[in-house]
């Protein structure tokens, strides 16, 4: 991750922006057009540059996604509100209970699930939407670029560089080389998305994150459907609470959400904070499908695309320092979710909001130190963002040790305005928490659903055939992105059973039993949806995920 | 004078993607849109090159809509200089005729012709893959009037000439091209690079030139749908009957081989009733009263081409004589072929047996092995003192850039890679007449989806028939027939392209046609044990007395794990063994079609989402040298999926 000296020898393309942002989600995308639009307003001509990995702005962005319009007022001030592409006003919206063979809608929401007012999306649209918007004003947008280095002086982040590609598996130099490109800029925003990968490096780099509760995850896993005129309407949002989830082991929820053109967008979302080693969120969401409640919105309807996505859960005491000298981060990078709501679209416009005024004052100031971005915090501060994730500070952490005490903690958090009964909660790190399959003495997932697990590929799904609507690819010929530490992997399988194989969500491991038995984990790098479930779970750090070439992974349409 | 190099690419819609028109002919407005793949391995050629020659200047130029331009700037990312777009919609509906004609004349206008002072190179893909025809490198390249080279792995330039390596059936070839010169690349060579960031900025700030027809001069009668020479009479769905497949599972290998067995054993399941699609019932056009015009203008009889390989006349030759043969009762005319090379006379008797009537023979000591410019002198001569009413072709590396180059001469329109021909008429009703007899050249096209009736009206009608597909007729010993030894003139120019050497691999190729069992391997299998396994499974076979053989995938034989002679699919060859085992092949859609007609097909890949499993009867989803093991135990054994042993 440190900036390697250069040698005279190589030539590397040089180019400079004022402004770089890594990513192109919401939060990515803010940035880039609140900074236009101030910039514009104060008489100043800037070069900003937003990078992308997915092959087009929208090809990696999966949300559920109910959103929260408001911040958009402020974001595009010039827009008329109704032509953004919000997809359909939230209608009727029920919270509801599934116990193994029924379900009822508990008669109240539970506090801050309340979505009136708010929309249904498809997000990767929004942002397709938000990109046109960018490039409008004057935004140069790349996609198809991995960002897969930070570039220092003096310890200072002062840019970023793309992947060198033509490369083989072992790292040689193929004729078709063609080295990277390195990008200098004044100011560095990470938008990465959730578990960044250069957000991680410069997080542990810069021990931005000391004093924090470590960062937790939930794995979100989505599908959207097309289904029979009369399954469900436009705007109608479920949420569901229960089956197939044990209360008190595995935190998180589903949400079934009516689109246009008679689609439906629907997933379950589980903590990765759970204990049991052979526990599988995919495989949850097929059980769950398979719940009457949830296979009747589905009947007769088809698949059309799969996904998943890691959400930061860990709430306000988990959110790093998230500004130094010449860099800033924002959206799920720097953890703005509210997971309480289950939402962090709106958190992550409202940061691209404040790191572009911050960024708009330092460019005309021409001071990038880590003094002037402070601005940042202090917007943080006044914003959107504090006034909502400060009073749940501690809403995740009660959960990690169970419904029933995380009910009661909550409801005390909520009387005392956050700090509940105990001030602040810790957190575990998420690839801390699994037991030794041996040690873990309730059933194990795999045991809990019998032929529940073999899916019928028309209501349920195995993981290859649910990846073929991600419509995941990567080119062979690169270094394996998916970087294991042998001893450690072995650690695993012998102690955990190789955890991978249940938790990645699209079937990148494989954990292969030949004649004699002798045990291999196999990396199929090509399924990978880029949810990065694996750099966050598995124990002792023995997955490390790092970006592959530019363009690949997932093609998402409308997640 | 530095060194240009142009590379012709083209956009084409991306294969999961492509849909057809009412009209039957592509869609291009809906599907996402890729850089043709063999075009971007040209692309590549011209970086390499640029890299051993610094000064070099890089131009990429395209015919097609506008939205061309994304791919032509992609282009420029990955290091090119300048990008031109020939774009009119005049030039809608163009064949490869028309189409080889614009862009050359588009590269005249822009001062690269035969008497250029500026040294070029022009390089292209070898086909694409919403066309798949190979024509237009050979089609542009007879336009300008300069040498060619098609089907080529690797370029080399050095000191002003090329030196090429060309894949041909059973090996390959090193030819030494002067300059200017035309080279179309197989997507064998080295991958295309990705853009750089650097590139994509660059690629933003620069423009693409769009011509019109006007702006190069090209006059609008010789292209388009009315210029073509050729017209896509119909398009009907290619169904298939192929029931689904039964995935034989297990917890280990050797129960799921154990599983393959038992279920080969219970033999295959059938479609049900419900499940056959529905042939769509055509509704017969009552024949208008209009007046019948025999558009031959005294053309009359069928050329054929016997091409000699290690001395002895190619199989796919022979079987074009079936055809031939067939069209000629039809026609009530005679079959001719032409037989050119260096001491072939010999040939001309098995020629007759298998029913050409008349051999017109050429010896020439420089002949000794195919060269595409005195061939195509030879055959103009030919074509204008027999005037043939249709000349076919067989679809190999050879005929397949020879046929357009004629086409290109002879000013007439060229089918490539057919597997059906029959003589119809033609109801023109826009002119109120019917033309008869016409050439029926039928293609598969849009990936293998669809069945292309195709039509000309200049003669010859050409056409190149797919290997594999006809059978080799039946010899008759007592046939007679004429053989006529002609001396045609040269042009000293056909003669600058060098053959430095010619390599052809033994065997393969005539027993991959009547193996019983063909075991072929994919990619996977030649970089993970160079298809050992593979070839280990087929020998067993062999063993137990089983006529077996082994083949490989495009993407093998691509990366050098098998010889050209062995690949199944197109530009390969079409099989039909009793079983077809497939190894480790994804199943493109073009490794389906040379394999499909095979009675059982067992599929063995890792990858369940694998294509092949929606083409094959039995599958099983593992590692392949996980499950080879196992499966050649059980040959040894005595298990030979079902096929009679000679012992």
């Amino acid at each position: 991750m440190s900036h390697k000296e250069r040698q005279p020898m190589d030539s590397v393309d040089l180019v400079s922006t004022d402004v770089l942002i890594v990513g192109g989600g919401p939060s990515g995308l803010a940035t880039a057009i609140h900074l236009a639009n101030m910039l514009k307003e104060k008489g100043e001509s800037k070069r900003i540059m937003l990078i992308e990995k997915g092959s087009s702005i929208g090809s990696h962005i999966l949300s559920g996604a109910v959103v929260m319009p408001e911040i958009f007022k402020t974001l595009l001030p010039y827009v008329d509100f109704n032509e953004i592409p919000f997809d359909s006003k939230v209608g009727k919206d029920d919270t509801v209970y599934l116990s193994k063979e029924s379900s009822f809608a508990l008669p109240f929401h539970p506090p801050y699930m309340n979505n009136a007012g708010n929309f249904v999306v498809s997000l990767g649209q929004l942002c397709k939407y938000l990109a046109g918007i960018a490039e409008e004003k004057g935004v140069e947008i790349y996609t198809g670029f991995a960002v897969d280095e930070l570039l220092y002086e003096n310890g200072k982040v002062v840019g970023a560089k793309t992947k060198d590609t033509g490369v083989d598996h072992h790292g040689e130099k193929l004729a078709n080389y063609q080295p990277g490109t390195e990008i200098q800029a004044k100011i560095t925003v990470l938008a990465e998305g959730t578990r960044g990968y250069l957000a991680k490096g410069l997080i542990k780099k810069l021990n931005l994150d000391n004093g924090r509760n470590p960062q937790i995850y939930s794995l979100g896993v989505k599908e959207l459907w097309k289904v029979p005129e009369g399954n469900i309407e436009p705007g109608r949002v479920y949420h569901t609470m229960g089956y197939p989830l044990n209360y008190g082991d595995e935190f998180g929820g589903g949400f079934i959400y009516g689109l246009s053109d008679n689609r439906v967008a629907l997933g379950l979302v589980v903590g990765l904070d759970y204990k049991d080693p052979t526990f599988d969120i995919h495989a949850a969401m097929q059980v769950w499908k398979t719940h009457p409640f949830v296979s009747k919105i589905l009947k007769g309807g088809k698949i059309i695309e799969f996904g998943a996505k890691t959400l930061p859960e860990g709430g306000y005491y988990s959110i790093p320092k998230f500004y130094g000298d010449n860099f800033m981060i924002v959206g799920d990078s720097a953890g703005f979710l509210t997971t309480a709501r289950l939402k962090g679209v709106h958190l992550a416009v409202c940061s691209g909001i404040l790191a572009a005024q911050t960024a708009a004052n330092a460019l005309i100031k021409d001071d990038f130190s880590e003094d002037e971005l402070s601005n940042y915090e202090k917007l943080f501060k006044e914003s959107l963002i504090y006034k909502e994730m400060y009073p749940v500070r501690n809403f995740r952490q009660a959960f990690s040790n169970g419904l029933v005490f995380g009910g009661l903690q909550f409801a005390a958090q909520l009387a005392t305005g956050g700090a509940g009964l105990f001030g602040r909660l810790e957190t575990e790190a998420d690839n801390e928490t699994l037991l030794p399959t041996d040690a873990y003495e309730k059933p194990l997932f795999i045991e809990r659903f019998g032929e529940k697990l073999e899916f019928d590929k028309v209501l349920t799904f195995d993981k290859v055939t649910d990846v073929f609507y991600s419509k995941a690819k990567h080119d062979e010929e690169q270094p394996v992105h998916l970087v294991t530490n042998d001893d450690m992997v072995k650690e695993n399988i012998k102690k955990f059973t190789a955890p991978c194989q249940y938790f990645c969500p699209a079937e990148v491991y494989e954990l292969h039993v030949d004649k004699s038995g002798h045990e291999e984990l196999r990396i199929h790098a090509e399924n990978c949806v880029h949810c990065k479930t694996c750099d966050i779970k598995s124990p002792s750090n023995a997955i490390t995920w790092i970006p592959p070439y530019g363009g690949d992974g997932p093609e998402y349409d409308n997640m | 004078m530095a060194l240009t190099i142009i590379s012709l690419m083209k956009q084409v819609p991306l294969p999961s993607e492509m849909r057809m028109g009412e009209d039957g002919l592509m869609d291009r407005t809906k599907a996402k849109s890729i850089i043709n793949v063999d075009c971007s391995f040209a692309l590549e050629a011209g970086l390499q090159i640029k890299k051993q020659n610094p000064d070099a200047r890089l131009i990429v130029a395209s015919m097609g809509p506008p939205s061309f331009t994304q791919s032509l700037k992609k282009a420029i990312s990955m290091g090119y200089d300048e990008a031109y777009l020939l774009s009119d919609r005049k030039l809608g509906g163009s064949d490869t005729y028309a189409t080889g004609l614009a862009i050359a004349t588009m590269l005249k206008h822009l001062g690269f012709s035969k008497d250029s002072k500026e040294p070029f190179i022009i390089l292209a893909g070898r086909q694409t893959s919403d066309g798949d025809t190979a024509h237009v490198p050979s089609q542009v390249a007879e336009n300008i009037g300069i040498p060619q080279a098609t089907f080529i792995e690797s370029v080399d330039y050095k000191d002003g000439s090329v030196v090429v390596k060309r894949i041909i059936e059973g090996g390959y070839q090193k030819l030494k091209l002067p300059i200017p010169c035309a080279i179309s690349m197989t997507p064998t060579g080295i991958p295309p690079r990705r853009p750089s960031l650097a590139g994509a900025i660059k690629a933003r700030n620069s423009d693409v030139t769009i011509f019109s027809i006007d702006d190069i001069g090209l006059k609008p009668d010789k292209i388009g749908l009315s210029g073509s020479p050729t017209l896509v009479a119909k398009v009907t769905n290619i169904v298939s009957d192929r029931a689904p497949v039964t995935i034989c599972g297990g917890q280990t290998e050797s129960q799921m081989v154990e599983n393959l067995i038992k279920n080969i054993n219970l033999g295959k399941s059938s479609l049900g009733d419900d499940k056959q699609k529905k042939e769509g019932v055509k509704k017969e056009k009552k024949r208008p009263d209009f007046e019948v015009v025999d558009f031959r203008n005294g053309a009359s009889g069928i050329l054929t081409w016997a091409e000699v390989t290690n001395g002895q006349v190619s199989r796919p030759s022979l079987e074009l004589l079936t055809p031939a043969r067939r069209l000629a009762d039809t026609l009530n005319t005679n079959v001719t072929t032409l037989l050119i090379g260096k001491g072939v006379k010999e040939l001309a008797k098995t020629l007759i047996e298998h029913g050409s009537d008349e051999v017109i023979v050429v010896e020439d000591d420089r002949l000794e092995e195919y060269r595409v410019l005195p061939f195509t002198s030879i055959f103009t001569q030919v074509i204008k003192e027999y005037n043939p009413e249709i000349a076919l072709f067989a679809a190999t590396t050879a005929g397949r850039e020879l046929a357009p180059r004629i086409g290109v001469r002879a000013d007439c329109g060229v089918t490539a890679d057919c597997t059906a021909l029959e003589i119809d008429e033609h109801i023109d009703r826009k002119n109120k007449r019917i033309l008869a007899p016409v050439l029926e050249s039928r293609r598969p096209t849009y990936g293998e989806s669809k069945l292309a009736t195709i039509l000309g009206f200049n003669c010859p009608q050409m056409a190149t028939a797919r290997a594999g597909t006809f059978e080799v007729p039946a010899p008759d010993k007592s046939r007679e027939g004429k053989i006529t030894t002609i001396t045609p003139k040269f042009n000293e120019d056909d003669f600058t392209v060098e053959i430095l050497e010619t390599v052809r691999g033994g065997g393969g190729l005539a027993n991959l046609f009547e193996a019983d069992i063909i075991v072929s391997g994919g990619r996977p299998t030649g970089e993970i044990d160079e298809m050992k396994l593979v070839k280990e499974l087929a020998e067993a076979l062999k063993a137990q007395g089983v006529n077996a053989e082994w083949a490989a995938s495009r993407p093998a034989v691509d990366g050098g794990y098998a010889e050209y002679a062995r690949q199944v699919g197109q530009t390969g060859k079409t099989v039909r063994p009793k079983v077809y085992i497939s190894v480790a092949i994804s199943g493109a859609i073009q490794h389906i079609a040379g394999m499909k007609d095979s009675e059982t097909i067992v599929a063995i890949d890792h990858n369940a989402k694998a294509n092949i499993f929606s083409n094959a009867d039995y599958g099983i989803v593992g590692e392949y040298q996980d499950v080879l093991p196992e499966l050649i135990e059980k040959v040894k054994a005595g298990f030979t999926f079902g096929i009679e042993t000679k012992k």
